[in-house]
């Protein structure tokens, strides 16, 4: 049955992406990256030298910023903040420049209408900053894509909420995927009529109350989303860095 | 410590005598004569009240909020607004996350200053009821890219945010008066901010013979800052014609999209996007459908929406297309002067009208 959504999407349908890289002049690297109306900026500086007191020095060290639309940095920034900096120091290759800091800043610009306490943002955030990170050039395992996934109260996976349909939601969860080509196949592994992308999850995060069996076809359908934002990051990137080949994949 | 040092901007002497001799021949470091202002770009976001400015290399976001509060005992009937200015660490390395620097705050209290002293935001129509609910205004500057002039920028920015920032329509009702209904935007119209006028600020820099000084520092002459003065209303002038004209626009692609509210094309769009900023193709295909399928109003609102196109493409064009849009839309201030003015009027009477028939037909559709 096809649940109709208050902006006319279909129940697997995305909203509209607009990525755009090299938006600030200071910043080495920047991002801006808009799902539909949610639109954040994201900035790269670095690397920096040294490292912060509690970090191995042996290691790069990557900081991260998350500035609110309004009002002041509170509890959920912090979260937001430590779950980007895991996300991101598992793709970034951290032993290229040990004893360095990389500083990540995300600034919300859109926040897609009604107040609430969770927001979609936290997807479009990690897609900006890998962006970013692309844009400033710092060396990346692989890329990665974040998608968000969520259980309706009829029981039916919806993919990519919007603000208004978030909030009547039974659960949700954001999934990250890395995003990269797999050299050696092993078998059974090849997508039909594409190149082999790497299986795995990087992050996921849950809210709300969702059986296992739910959680695993949200898992499906966000890997299949993911991989069609993967074909639209790489073309992307491939667009722009067209006569750099260091910057792409 | 070494690390704050290595993040600020150090000039050499070499780099210093070349900006005082290019000076000497009345030319700057880019190119510019020493009176001329930079590109200015002001664009809008989805959200009434959120604006971003680009000036050359410099950007400014402003977000405007507004709260339902108690009013201050001494002034019962007046609402009242705040700003709060952010120095994202992402515009500048040297930009510490965290508590507001000096600079911060001093940029945060000339734009401040501005608007109150100057009594441009109307803060007696804040009020709901008397002494006991008014309403409160939150300006949030965030500088995400650091490329001088700061002060100017940021003050635009709030400019055009507070411009375009609507607030929900509130009645009191009840018996004795003290009930409080607010409505939701769609219920009703959201009411704009009364702004009487607008304080524009316009930034001079003195270059001396030793160092780079601002205004202040050193002694200046009485002769020198009355050709400021005099400079600085001419740009003013300039920079209010933009904001105005850039305003016009964005308050007549919402009357546009409050007119055809549900969208479908736009959903099925999924276009790769370049390294320039491209809005979905859909997008502007739309508003041009609409315009052709408008009924016809009266030909002043024409002549507006003929205005706006032209205005249009530099909101959504890269920086050198604005370029040419932006002087083409400082010429067109003087022409469409008085039309304008006639154009105002009978839009306004006609708006409310065609917006409620429409609003019900599309809530229709969308159903």
């Amino acid at each position: 049955m096809e649940v109709d959504r208050a902006d006319g999407r279909t129940l697997n349908q995305r909203r509209p992406v607009v990525c755009t890289r090299g938006v600030l002049h200071r910043a080495h690297g920047s991002a801006s990256w808009a799902q539909g109306d949610t639109k954040v900026i994201a900035a790269v500086y670095g690397p920096k030298a040294g490292t912060k007191k509690n970090e191995n020095p042996e290691k790069a060290c990557i900081e991260v910023i998350w500035k609110p639309k309004t009002g002041q940095s509170g509890k959920p920034e912090r979260e937001y903040e430590m779950v980007l900096k895991k996300t991101l120091q598992s793709i970034c290759l951290l032993n290229v420049h040990p004893n360095t800091t990389t500083t990540i800043v995300i600034q919300v610009v859109n926040d897609d209408g009604a107040v609430s306490f969770q927001s979609n943002l936290l997807p479009c955030a990690i897609n900006a900053a890998c962006s970013a990170l692309v844009d400033a050039g710092i060396p990346l395992k692989h890329l990665a894509v974040a998608i968000c996934c969520c259980m309706a109260e009829s029981g039916h996976v919806i993919l990519d909420p919007s603000k208004l349909e978030e909030q009547n939601m039974k659960a949700f969860v954001y999934l990250v995927f890395p995003n990269s080509i797999i050299s050696v196949l092993p078998d059974g592994s090849k997508r039909p009529g594409g190149e082999a992308m790497e299986h795995g999850i990087i992050t996921s995060v849950t809210h709300g109350v969702m059986a296992v069996d739910d959680y695993f076809s949200c898992v499906k359908l966000g890997r299949a989303a993911a991989a069609e934002l993967s074909d639209f990051v790489r073309n992307s990137l491939k667009l722009k860095a067209g006569n750099d080949p260091s910057k792409v994949g | 410590m070494e690390q704050r040092l290595a993040n600020t901007l150090i000039m050499t002497v070499n780099e210093k005598k070349f900006i005082e001799n290019a000076l000497v021949s009345d030319i700057r470091v880019d190119g510019r004569r020493p009176f001329d202002y930079r590109n200015l770009t002001i664009r809008f976001g989805s959200e009434d009240g959120s604006s971003e400015v680009q000036l050359g290399k410099t950007q400014v976001l402003a977000f405007v909020t507004g709260q339902l509060v108690q009013p201050y005992r001494d002034r019962p009937n007046e609402g009242s607004f705040a700003i709060y200015t952010e120095f994202s660490p992402m515009a500048d390395p040297s930009f510490e996350p965290g508590r507001p620097g000096d600079s911060a705050i001093e940029l945060g209290r000339i734009v401040d200053r501005g608007l109150r002293e100057s009594r441009a935001v109307d803060t007696e129509s804040l009020c709901v009821i008397a002494g006991k609910v008014v309403w409160s205004i939150r300006i949030d500057l965030h500088i995400i890219d650091n490329g001088g002039n700061l002060v100017d920028a940021a003050n635009i920015a709030a400019l055009a945010a507070l411009s375009t920032f609507r607030r929900p329509e509130c009645t009191v009702g009840g018996e004795d008066g003290q009930e409080l209904t607010i409505h939701p935007p769609d219920v009703r119209e959201p009411l704009p901010l009364i702004l009487h006028h607008f304080p524009v600020a316009v930034t001079f820099g003195f270059i001396g013979k030793e160092n780079i000084v601002k205004a202040g520092g050193d002694g200046v002459l009485q002769s020198v800052i009355m050709q400021c003065l005099r400079i600085a209303s001419v740009k003013a002038g300039d920079i209010t014609s933009k904001i105005k004209n850039a305003v016009e626009s964005y308050n007549t692609q919402r009357s546009l999209r409050k007119i055809k509210r549900h969208n479908p094309s736009s959903a099925v769009s999924n276009v790769a996007k370049h390294h320039t900023v491209r809005e979905p193709n859909s997008q502007s295909v739309d508003t041009n459908a609409l315009r052709a399928s408008q009924p016809s109003c009266a030909t002043p609102v024409d002549k507006l929406n003929e205005e706006s196109t032209q205005v249009n493409p530099e909101t959504k064009s890269t920086q050198q297309s604005s370029d040419m849009n932006s002087s083409a839309s400082t010429h067109e201030v003087t022409d469409i002067g008085s039309p304008e003015k006639q154009s105002n009027t009978l839009k306004d009477a006609v708006k409310p009208k065609h917006k409620r028939r429409k609003k019900s037909t599309s809530n229709v559709n969308a159903n």
